[in-house]
């Protein structure tokens, strides 16, 4: 599904990821672990064409997607949902989901599935965007890139800044989606929340891959464990 | 004062159309035209030469507003190309400079091969009375087109799937990338549309009063001035603004004089600036 080769990116000529390598097969879900400033967010915005890359390439379903602008990676079926969000606050919840599945009318299907996975947002349809709590900004942001019914879900740091509660709601729709067969690719600092949902797992260190197994093995590595697990 | 009032109403629903086109471009690219006025005034000029040249009003007046869209077009694939390439406060600058270049050329241009002429539409038919007060054909034509104009405007951006992409840039340009919009490409569509609504104001006023080739900069204060008052990107602002500054004008004109009524609309528009610095209904600040 998605194939990243010795990509290296950064700002104003220095680099800030150093020849990452990595792979997402279809129906997986990865997770890319790491702390703050381990450059999670500088590998997805240029992942996603937001950063221009400086060497390696990105293959998504086969073709090279390398320096493609985000606008058009929409269309070939990843979607991508930053920390930042990028909402509309002035427009509604209902047109922010409309917007989702631009250059197409939203079909009725995909709304369903949209609205049964996040309720909160049926409830809130009519209110704008900007006015919602953290939380359900949140939904609101993954549930208008699913209205793209994306092949590929790619979410960078889905909790920051949800208490611990709506964290773990935040994973539990995770889980339906990757019931439902969804390919996930998800950046996160919450460590065991991540693991505990994922199939396999990368750990990003100071913009390098450092580490990476099955969620398993992850999880009963001695260096995960100390540095994110918060066991010694 | 029922006179002034709707003369008021009349001027402002083509103040309206005239903010619209400028607060678009703003909003959407950051960009402000001072050459909006020529655009106008440019517009006028096809009409009347097509008009010269024995072609009957509609289909000049259709022409003049292919015309308007033509600038639009025009405007982005050329002198705002390297605009585009800047950001934030760099770009409204050089927007302004550029534009402002564009402007006296045109200007001097159309003062020295068409001095003193001027677009006077004439719409027959007898004065109504509305009111009590009888109004011209022509003032009632002209705000039958704005109207439509605005409501076709509201309508679009409001309801359809195209607005809708419209008004995502303008509140985030970054998420409207995220879902697969290119901002570019509405940028080009909305000064096309400036272009036109230009026109539609060259147009409009001519039904009224004579729109003269040296009108531009007056068109291009009188669009800003409604824009700040609106608030930037939002088109129902430049319409209420539109029609609350017409009417102002109109009275300070009937009243006070007509020498004095720019200079009131900048009162009117410096009161709303203190008391709602992002207009009437902003969106950027």
């Amino acid at each position: 599904m998605l194939e990243v080769a010795g990509l290296s990116a950064g700002y104003q000529g220095s680099d800030v990821l150093h020849d990452v390598s990595f792979h997402v097969d279809a129906g997986e879900t990865v997770m890319i672990i790491g702390s703050n400033g381990a450059g999670k967010t500088t590998l997805f915005r240029a992942l996603c064409g937001l950063l221009p890359s400086t060497s390696g390439r990105v293959t998504f379903r086969g073709e090279d997607v390398t320096g493609i602008p985000v606008q058009r990676i929409v269309g070939l079926g990843m979607a991508f949902v930053p920390a930042e969000r990028y909402l509309f606050p002035r427009m509604t919840v209902q047109e922010n989901l409309a917007l989702g599945a631009y250059p197409e009318l939203p079909d009725r299907e995909t709304s369903t599935m949209v609205l049964d996975l996040f309720p909160r947002l049926e409830e809130r349809r009519r209110q704008r965007a900007g006015t919602m709590s953290g939380g359900e900004q949140q939904m609101l942001a993954v549930g208008r890139a699913l209205m793209s019914r994306p092949r590929l879900l790619v979410l960078d740091e889905p909790t920051t800044g949800l208490a611990p509660k709506l964290a773990r709601e935040a994973y539990q729709a995770l889980e339906v989606l990757r019931g439902g067969g969804m390919t996930i690719l998800v950046a996160e600092q919450q460590v065991p929340l991540a693991l505990a949902i994922s199939d396999r797992g990368y750990v990003l260190e100071n913009g390098a891959i450092t580490l990476d197994g099955t969620s398993e093995e992850l999880t009963a590595d001695p260096r995960v464990r100390s540095a994110y697990l918060g066991v010694t | 004062m029922t006179a002034s009032i709707l003369d008021g109403i009349v001027l402002g629903l083509q103040f309206g159309v005239l903010a619209s086109g400028l607060t678009l471009v703003y909003g959407l690219g950051g960009v402000l035209n001072l050459a909006y006025g020529q655009m106008a005034v440019i517009s006028a000029l096809v009409v009347l030469l097509t008009m010269d040249a024995g072609v009957p009003a509609v289909p000049a007046a259709l022409l003049g507003l292919l015309a308007g869209g033509l600038l639009g077009w025009l405007f982005d694939a050329t002198i705002l190309r390297p605009v585009y390439r800047r950001k934030g406060e760099a770009r409204v600058l050089l927007s302004l400079l550029l534009t402002l270049g564009v402007a006296f050329i045109v200007d001097g241009y159309l003062n020295w091969a068409y001095p003193l002429r001027g677009l006077s539409l004439r719409i027959g038919g007898d004065a109504v009375e509305i009111l009590g007060v009888r109004m011209r054909m022509g003032s009632l034509a002209a705000s039958g087109i704005t109207l439509v104009v605005l409501a076709v405007l509201f309508y679009v951006f409001r309801y359809t799937r195209l607005g809708r992409a419209i008004r995502s840039v303008i509140e985030n340009e970054q998420g409207a990338k995220l879902v697969g919009i290119d901002p570019p490409q509405m940028l080009r569509l909305i000064l096309i549309l400036s272009g036109v609504l230009a026109a539609v104001v060259a147009v409009t006023r001519s039904m009224v009063a004579p729109v003269n080739v040296q009108a531009g900069f007056s068109l291009t204060v009188l669009g800003l001035i409604v824009t700040v008052v609106g608030g930037l990107g939002s088109i129902t602002g430049a319409f209420l603004a539109g029609l609350v500054l017409g009417i102002i004008n109109s009275i300070a004109a009937a009243y006070i004089g007509t020498f004095l009524s720019l200079i009131i609309l900048l009162v009117a528009a410096g009161f709303t600036i203190l008391i709602r610095p992002a207009g009437l209904l902003g969106v950027r600040e």
